[in-house]
């Protein structure tokens, strides 16, 4: 390097070292600033969330002695106790069974509406999501008591049909499992169809036009064009379904008339009339281990989605 | 070390009571201390909801501020037994409730975690009227109020009352009986029925009654059913059940008799609720002074009149047509049942029930 170009960088260096600071400075208060919005929301989050749900943890390692009486200590036992019970793990069965079937048929119910919502060009597209969103305007319950009047053996569905001569005896279609399903399949429509609307992005009609300018008919697009870009968004709203399903108390216990038993409904009796709050604490945790699975299920398959 | 639901919620609520805390001081409430005498200040009570509620506020508490003005009453309406205790325990050291009206069996767990205290004829009066099988042995709150399980039917369907419990099988009414399964009382209730029906002592096994109660499923609509078993009755939505005597003697009335309800021949059991003080009440010398009124034969009268509970004080008197409807002590309809031993297995009826008559 010569004297003058020493000198050339020297000066460069000078003249650019403020700025790099000033930059850094601006940097540093920046992340300052927004971390200091983050604050009151993780104070929020720590209060309401986190302890609670340690708390809870903490609870599941205590014994239960009935009548709300705690027994400080720290044991497996209360944990261990339903995941050796053939009867809990029915339970669990009828939990993660009940949120893939109401997850799979919201889907498959949903799919056609969110995909003509995605599409429609037209000039009401706005009020027509807006309708399909109107339910989550009226609470579950409502909705659940509504399922209970179309549904029961007095019902309105039932007395049609037998008005009509097409049953002789009213279907059982409440206080069962499939009561259950079809009052959740509704109430959790909107959500996957809001989650497949916002997960349809890489859906491109020009991708589907030209595989039908190269000979595919309308089924083998869908097949391997529409359907492979719009699995983002199904997994999405398959997922939220599914955790909404396997938390929900309200819809097994109006619709399951006491036959359904999940993980839900056995935790309010341990907790509300029995007292047991350790052993409802430990299904909490099941509950809690069940929904992390099927989340981890669900980041691995989206990788594997984007690696593709 | 054995403690209370309350104090495992010591520490998230420390955290939440400095929000709390902080979010009160800027507010300038200007509340004066709540403690009074034995006339004056506020007392709240915690008791059932629904009818309940509005016919005990009708029937006992407005008559009660009527005699004390300078007393206010905080009702807070829970909708079982157990829920309230749980409330209670929940408030910890930092107690507000006065006094809870609930079941026996679930009073008695109080009693025993000391969230209860013990009361003396001193400090109520009535306590001296009331039935000497209903006062609490160590002296903590008595029974304020009787009920006992009671079949109930649709009137359409029946031209007189069913006489034995034994019609819940009857394979004519499939799918149109509502049951509440355990925990719920009613469930543990009608177990101990079921067994005296088969001759069964249950104090030593319920197996015979279990094998009994599951020839019930087919005829059962709902374990749970909802609003409730009367509602299901009075709607026409099913035929039979089991209940309350109380509750349905009030909805026969309510639905010009679209309801009815007997205690069969067999007999039933009773459903008592006590009235209980808390340790550390805010304010006991007003809620001594309520229980003393809620122990009057005023109050009794009042309420069974109502809502057609038996009295538990001996100084009670009621009108034929009343008491003909009513359970009352020493009934020879009653199946004797412990309910301090019943709270004991209650847990193991319940797990029974789940896994061989609901989900079998």
């Amino acid at each position: 390097m010569s004297t003058t170009q020493a000198i050339s960088t020297r000066e460069a260096s000078g003249r650019a070292k403020p700025t790099g600071t000033q930059e850094r400075r601006t940097a540093r208060r920046n992340r300052l600033t927004s971390g200091g919005l983050l604050v009151p929301a993780l104070i929020g989050l720590t209060i309401s969330f986190i302890v609670p749900m340690l708390w809870m943890i903490r609870m599941a390692f205590n014994e239960g002695a009935g009548s709300g009486v705690v027994i400080e200590t720290f044991t497996l036992q209360t944990i261990l106790d339903p995941l050796t019970d053939s009867y809990y793990w029915w339970v669990i069965w009828n939990t993660f069974s009940m949120g893939v079937i109401s997850a799979t048929l919201c889907i498959i119910v949903s799919y056609p509406i969110a995909l003509f919502l995605t599409r429609t060009m037209s000039r009401w597209k706005g009020i027509l999501i807006a309708i399909a969103l109107a339910p989550l305007l009226t609470s579950d319950v409502v909705r659940t008591y509504g399922w209970m009047v179309i549904l029961s053996n007095d019902g309105i569905l039932n007395t049609a049909l037998m008005n009509l001569g097409i049953i002789s005896s009213p279907l059982q279609l409440a206080n069962n499992m499939s009561g259950v399903i079809i009052g959740l399949v509704q109430i959790f429509m909107p959500y996957a169809i809001l989650a497949m609307i916002s997960g349809f992005g890489r859906l491109s009609p020009q991708l589907e036009e030209a595989a039908s300018s190269l000979g595919a008919n309308r089924f083998t697009t869908f097949l391997r064009i529409t359907l492979p870009l719009s699995l983002p968004g199904i997994l999405t709203a398959f997922l939220l379904v599914f955790v909404l399903s396997i938390s929900t108390f309200v819809t097994p216990r109006l619709l399951g008339g006491g036959v359904v038993q999940v993980l839900a409904t056995s935790i309010y009796d341990q907790t509300t009339e029995l007292l047991n709050w350790p052993f409802a604490a430990a299904l909490a945790v099941i509950l809690l281990i069940l929904f992390g699975t099927v989340v981890g299920l669900y980041q691995a398959l989206t990788k594997k989605l984007e690696g593709e | 070390m054995n403690s209370g639901i309350g104090r495992r919620l010591a520490l998230p609520s420390a955290v939440l009571a400095v929000g709390a805390l902080s979010l009160s001081a800027c507010s300038d409430s200007g509340s004066d201390d709540v403690e009074g005498s034995a006339t004056s200040g506020e007392i709240s009570i915690i008791g059932y909801s629904g009818i309940w509620e509005e016919q005990y506020r009708e029937a006992v508490i407005d008559p009660f501020l009527e005699e004390y003005p300078d007393i206010s009453v905080d009702y807070n309406s829970n909708r079982s037994s157990a829920e309230m205790l749980s409330a209670i325990q929940s408030e910890g050291g930092n107690r507000t409730t006065d006094i809870a009206i609930m079941d026996v069996a679930i009073s008695n767990g109080g009693n025993q975690q000391g969230i209860f205290s013990e009361v003396t004829e001193e400090d109520v009066p009535n306590l001296a009227n009331v039935n000497e099988d209903l006062v609490n042995e160590d002296g903590y709150g008595p029974t304020v109020m009787l009920d006992a399980v009671s079949l109930l039917y649709s009137s359409d369907e029946f031209d007189s009352a069913p006489d034995s419990w034994e019609v819940l099988w009857d394979e004519d009414y499939r799918n149109q009986v509502n049951v509440v399964a355990p925990p719920s009382g009613i469930g543990i209730n009608l177990t101990a029925i079921t067994a005296d029906m088969l001759g069964e002592d249950f104090t030593e096994s319920i197996d015979q009654a279990v094998e009994k109660l599951q020839d019930l499923a087919p005829n059962v609509q709902s374990w749970a059913p909802n609003p409730d078993e009367y509602q299901s009755v009075m709607t026409g939505q099913t035929v039979l059940g089991v209940g309350q005597n109380a509750r349905a003697q009030y909805y026969a009335d309510d639905s010009d008799g679209a309801i009815g309800a007997t205690v069969p021949d067999e007999g039933t059991v009773y459903q008592i609720n006590t009235i209980n003080l808390t340790e550390d009440a805010p304010n006991p010398e007003a809620a001594k002074t309520f229980m003393d009124y809620a122990l009057s034969a005023e109050a009794q009268e009042a309420f069974a009149e109502a809502m057609f509970y038996a009295p538990s004080v001996d100084n009670a008197e009621l009108p034929d047509e009343v008491s003909d409807r009513l359970v009352e002590m020493g009934d020879d309809a009653v199946i004797p049942l412990d309910q301090e031993w019943l709270a004991g297995v209650r847990d193991e009826w319940s797990d029974r029930w789940n896994r061989e008559i609901v989900n079998n």
